[in-house]
């Protein structure tokens, strides 16, 4: 396809051809790349030690990431390509296929059952990955779609004769009609994440849904109801398994087997934090991970980072974050129109939650669940789809007008 | 456009509303959220770093111990008396075992897999398969550990240091070894190099030596003893390996740390002589039997010219190489007590059997303070000397009692002594009299040169358990008021306590020229190329008296060995004891502690022992002797033995004797060939050798001589020469001579023809004969020679008399 002039383009054209955002862009790449060298050497050890899958071959890990790395830049690249309006009819389809995969999960495509007891991934082909992360981004981009034109749709008619028309239009009143909608689809999805079961997945798709919801201007006390209702949910799962859950959180090292039962991976990785002190042990010179900190290429990776970089480089990494987070929603405020600023609002809250809990986890601030830190966990799909997200930042970013001269 | 104007105003409010939620979430993401997230890590990472840095230390080093060599204790004559030697410890790794019965069940599946009959039967391993309970079978069998030990160690499945018997012979090791090697276990069952401790002399100076205790099998611990003392010296530096190890506890050495080198102890060389030590061990348990003592009893040998322990022997002792063993006979019936005692819960049984090994370990002569009774009346003396308050030809009077304050207080002789000279008074070991010089002294004086021969300190001894307190009396009880009492019993020993060990160094000053020493152990500690790293040099504490003092006390001291002092049943012709009996009554009724303190040879004092009773039974209550018959008394118990143990001390050491006149004319002689001689010739040769000479007939040279060439006969004897005549071969028979005194069993054997030897007390006149070698009426030759031993013939002295 032959690049068309610039006077040739439309408006639209012209516009989603503007500058990404420099600052944003570069914060990821940094990430990204920080990420990818601590898992060579997180997963240093592992790799050495695995003989079934990487040969005993200390790159192995890291060579794979690097691999998504590079593929997921390049994806993030051809996304910022892309007018972000597409992705006003695309979210619908995207959101259909997150549905299609969380229910192919349950067929043998899926696996993951048998090695951590949780359904959680798909394979197609040569690629594997977890259907939740394409239902994170999808209940995004479609709530996004929808939200940005509340204002502008005329509200529902209720026939005034109808036997339900008292009812309905108090509820239309308190805008409980406006959320069924949405109401229902996290509710579907997060029957079919709990079945698997994928709890943090399901407070991440919770969480997307809702900031975009909180942005869009949705009355607060749906929030406040809603946050109530999720912790009388919790409550009533802390009895059982969650409940030893609580007690490890509370103090792993009485976990009835001196801290080598369910207590070992969180002493593991705060003895990680701990020792790395106040500028770490070095990079590449973690001792925990040799086999005391169980996967810590994974979901406890901020623990190596903290050990060998130290309190300075942990806090280096957090800032990054914090930029990186704080200029994704100054990209929302700035955006052209309302739904590229709920898309950004959604991505980046859900970037920041993934953020929070992680090293909320890894330090024990919260009782353990899986959830994996972006750009660094190892994880190839995971990496790419982030950047993907990450694209579509920065394709919303491409559209922010100059600000007036003089 | 129109919808602009149409509602222009919800628009604006719901952009602001976004606007606003959206710079709301952007505060909370990326402000507040990081807040607690740093807080977390700054707690973490900064304030329990140490905390947490030590733990994960601690989980990711192997510390491996590396055994440093223990030296060798010799005695002074360089025989070792306490050596390490080659021992092992066995080690099973229950979550490698686990693998190796993984490992045979897939051996045998993949036999079962094959056809071919041949095939599986090659295929199929060749030993049993390695359950638990064949291993736990199979170890205690070799082991003779507990088969329940063994499962309950082997079923701790995540562990791989699970030590099931150290000390191993290297025997029992190999076994240990070729089973697991046959087995398939050799990867799951270690035997793992150690040391073990050899006592080579068993119970020899048990309390001195002490034993060791091992940690971690390899690391060896002095527990009591000289192994306590000097642990630092003997033990050397263990070395360490440190090196990196993974959550699987295996070794990164690539990641290598630190390593020290493990560094051999130290020899330790004693002044303590096995043989002396062997002696005195000896005399003890000699005696304990003798005088049916119950309470045990020791021995200190030293040489008192620098302080140097000879020899230090205990009673009831143990066997250093089972040290948790009671193997004295005493003991070991008061065992078989406690077990057969029915009436004991099991708790109160081993309770008392835990009290019967600490009794056997303990060091009486150091750690048990008892009342030195009258040998102390040597440091008295010596102080009463040098103050000038007596001297020798003082007389003191004793009429078997004297009245201090209101209190009557009775002589060993109840008739009294009569009037006596100083050395009468101490060789009497006559309690007014004393009482009299104490007087002389003082109290002032007296608790002043009490402090002086070091009752009041610690004598400094390196050994273990000596009382860090004062056992004396405090000062006051001799300034109150009833200090003249108490002044009158100190006099003579009793009412007070001292240790064995201070009594023994201040008698030494007593005789040693006057010389207050530091006594000690540990002569020398020398590296492995035999270099001297210390030496102790005797140390002199302080000078007591002076030299002219301490050679009056010798010579005084010596006439208490000498008939018919007190300590006679010391006295060795050629020997020259010297010594003072004690018999100390203690509070418990019936409770005696004969001693005797004694040092050889007297003008040049080269071995001071202090030997001691606890105890001895008496034949019924408040009787006064022992159902063997013997004197509770330390001059009839603990000066025969003391006597025994100086002479073969002094033979040991090579002292030469020193015959007096007397005792020269009572000496054996042995009989020289005088045949054809003339009668001149042999009437010198034999005057010569102390014989006397009586003649037969009337030829030129002597045809015969009874008795014959070599016969040892003693000094003084006549040698009947026959000149010509022949000589009479009949037999005579041997008279009884038991109960006689010298002068009528030497007429007795003289008138029969034969000749009399006196053992036993050969000098003095107060003695009768206890026992003869050769029964009374047995036909022997004319001329045997015939043993009588001789005892003392009147009992005095005795417990509750402070002799």
């Amino acid at each position: 396809m032959a690049r068309k002039h610039k006077r040739d383009l439309t408006v639209e054209e012209q516009l989603a051809r503007g500058p990404v955002d420099l600052p944003f862009l570069m914060l990821v790449v940094m990430l990204t790349v920080i990420g990818v060298v601590m898992v060579f050497s997180a997963s240093y050890a592992t790799a050495l030690y695995d003989a079934k899958t990487a040969h005993n071959n200390p790159t192995y890990y890291f060579v794979k990431q690097a691999g998504f790395a590079v593929a997921g830049l390049v994806a993030m690249y051809v996304v910022t390509k892309i007018n972000y309006q597409s992705f006003r009819w695309m979210s619908v389809f995207v959101l259909g296929a997150a549905y299609v995969l969380l229910l192919l999960v349950f067929t043998p495509l899926g696996f993951g059952k048998a090695t951590v007891g949780a359904q959680r991934w798909i394979q197609i082909g040569p690629i594997n990955f977890q259907p939740s992360e394409v239902a994170k981004i999808g209940v995004i981009m479609y709530f996004s779609a929808r939200l940005c034109k509340r204002n502008t749709e005329k509200p529902r008619r209720i026939n005034p004769r109808s036997y339900w028309s008292g009812p309905l239009t108090a509820l239309q009143r308190t805008g409980f009609l406006e959320l069924v909608p949405y109401g229902a689809i996290l509710l579907s999805i997060a029957v079919l994440m709990m079945l698997e079961p994928h709890m943090s997945g399901t407070i991440l798709i919770m969480l997307g849904g809702a900031a975009v919801l909180f942005a869009a201007g949705i009355k607060l006390y749906w929030f406040v109801g809603g946050a109530a209702g999720l912790a009388g949910l919790l409550l009533l799962m802390m009895s059982g398994y969650q409940s030893t859950r609580i007690k490890i959180w509370r103090d792993p090292w009485n976990d009835g087997m001196n801290g080598r039962g369910d207590g070992f991976q969180i002493i593991q990785s705060l003895l990680s934090i701990g020792s790395g002190g106040l500028l770490g042990v070095g990079l590449g010179k973690s001792r925990q991970k040799f086999d005391f900190l169980p996967e810590p290429e994974n979901d406890f990776i901020f623990a190596v980072v903290c050990e060998e970089l130290g309190l300075v480089g942990a806090c280096v990494i957090l800032f990054l974050f914090a930029l990186l987070i704080i200029r994704g929603f100054w990209i929302a405020i700035h955006a052209r129109d309302r739904f590229g600023a709920l898309l950004v609002v959604g991505i980046i809250t859900l970037l920041a939650g993934q953020v929070f809990l992680n090293i909320a986890v890894v330090t024990n601030l919260i009782p353990t669940t899986g959830i994996s830190l972006p750009f660094f966990s190892y994880g190839g799909t995971a990496l790419m789809i982030q950047l993907a997200e990450m694209g579509m930042v920065l394709s919303v970013s491409r559209q922010i007008p100059a600000a007036k001269q003089g | 456009m129109r919808n602009d104007k149409k509602r222009p105003q919800p628009d604006r409010k719901a952009n602001r509303t976004i606007l606003m939620r959206t710079l709301f979430l952007m505060v909370v993401c990326g402000v507040v959220a990081f807040i607690p997230l740093f807080i977390r890590l700054y707690s973490l990472q900064i304030v329990q770093h140490d905390e947490l840095e030590a733990k994960a230390l601690d989980q990711q080093t192997w510390d491996q111990a590396v055994t440093a060599n223990r030296g060798t204790i010799y005695d002074s004559k360089g025989s070792p008396l306490a050596m390490s030697a080659e021992a092992y410890y066995i080690q099973l790794a229950p979550r490698e075992i686990i693998e190796r019965q993984q490992e045979y069940r897939e051996k045998v599946e993949k036999a079962q897999a094959e056809s071919d009959p041949e095939k599986r039967e090659k295929l199929m391993p060749d030993y049993p398969e390695p359950t638990n309970e064949s291993i736990a079978e199979n170890l205690s069998a070799i082991l003779g550990v507990e088969q329940e030990e063994i499962l309950k160690r082997l079923a701790k499945t995540n562990s791989a240091y699970e030590v099931i018997k150290s000390q191993v012979e290297r025997d029992v090791a190999d076994q240990v070894r070729s089973y697991a090697s046959e087995n398939g276990l050799s990867e799951g069952i270690y035997v793992q190099p150690s040391s073990k401790r050899y006592y080579p002399n068993n119970s020899l100076a048990a309390q001195v030596i002490g034993w060791v205790n091992y940690e971690n099998n390899t690391v060896s611990h002095g527990a009591y003893g000289m192994e306590a003392i000097y642990d630092e010296e003997l033990g050397g530096k263990v070395g360490r390996v440190v090196t990196a190890k993974n959550g699987r506890g295996t070794q990164m050495l690539y990641r290598y740390e630190d390593y020290e080198d493990a560094i051999d102890g130290n020899d330790l060389h004693l002044t303590i002589d096995a043989t002396i030590q062997y002696y005195c061990e000896r005399v003890l348990a000699e005696g304990i039997e003798k005088f049916e003592v119950q309470d045990g009893g020791f021995a200190i040998a030293m040489d008192p010219k620098t302080g140097a322990i000879l020899a230090w022997a205990n009673s009831p002792t143990y066997d250093l190489n089972n040290p948790r063993t009671i193997s004295d006979p005493v003991l070991s019936a008061k065992l078989d007590a406690i077990k057969n005692d029915s009436s004991l819960s099991d708790e109160e049984r081993s309770k008392q059997s835990t009290e019967l090994l600490y009794e056997q370990w303990s060091n009486k002569a150091i750690n048990e303070p008892y009342e030195p009774g009258s040998t102390f009346k040597s440091m008295v003396l010596a102080a009463a000397l040098e103050e000038g308050v007596v001297s020798e030809s003082d007389t003191f009077v004793c009429t078997g009692s004297a009245t201090v304050a209101d209190r009557t207080i009775k002589c060993s002789k109840r008739t009294g002594h009569g009037t006596q000279t100083l050395a009468q008074a101490v060789a009497n070991s006559c309690n007014p009299a004393f009482i009299a010089i104490g007087q002389r002294l003082g109290a002032e004086k007296f608790y002043e040169y009490v402090e002086d021969f070091g009752f009041l300190s610690q004598t400094g001894i390196d050994m273990m358990g000596e009382p860090n307190y004062s056992v004396f009396w405090s000062e006051d009880l001799f300034t109150s008021a009833n200090g003249i009492t108490n002044l009158a019993t100190a006099s003579f020993g009793q009412r007070f306590k001292v240790t064995p060990i201070q009594l023994l160094t201040a008698a030494a000053s007593v005789v040693n020229g006057g010389h207050l020493m530091k006594p000690y152990v540990m002569e020398s500690i020398t590296d492995a190329n035999g270099n001297i790293l210390q030496h102790t040099e005797p140390t002199e504490v302080r000078q007591v008296i002076s030299e002219q003092t301490s050679e009056r006390c010798r010579s005084i001291l010596e006439g208490v060995v000498k008939p018919p002092g007190t300590g006679k049943g010391a006295y060795v012709a050629g020997y020259r004891i010297g010594g003072k009996t004690g018999s100390s009554e203690t509070e418990e009724k019936d409770h005696t502690i004969v001693s005797f303190l004694g040092f050889a040879p007297a003008d040049d004092p080269q071995v001071i022992v202090l030997l001691a009773y606890d105890n001895p039974k008496p034949v019924a209550p408040g009787a006064n002797t022992t159902a063997g018959g013997w004197y509770i008394s330390g001059g009839s118990m603990a000066a025969p033995q003391a006597g025994k143990l100086l002479t073969d001390i002094l033979d040991y050491m090579g002292v030469a004797k020193q015959y007096t006149e007397e005792e020269k004319a009572a000496m054996d002689m042995v009989v020289p060939s005088v045949l054809g001689m003339t009668q001149a010739d042999a009437t010198a040769r034999l005057k010569e050798s102390g014989l006397d000479v009586r003649v037969e007939g009337e030829g030129d040279t002597v045809t015969a001589q009874i008795p014959a060439q070599g016969v040892a006969i003693p000094g003084g004897s006549q040698v009947i020469l026959y000149m010509g005549v022949e000589k009479p071969t009949d037999k005579v028979t041997v008279p009884n001579v038991v109960g006689m005194n010298r002068e009528q069993a030497q007429t007795a054997m003289t008138n029969a023809g034969l000749y009399l030897k006196s053992t036993g007390l050969t000098v003095g006149s107060d003695v009768k004969a206890e026992s003869q070698t050769i029964t009374a009426g047995t036909q022997v030759e004319r001329g045997t020679v015939v043993e009588v031993h001789f005892i003392q013939s009147t009992a005095s002295g005795g417990a509750g008399t402070g002799i």
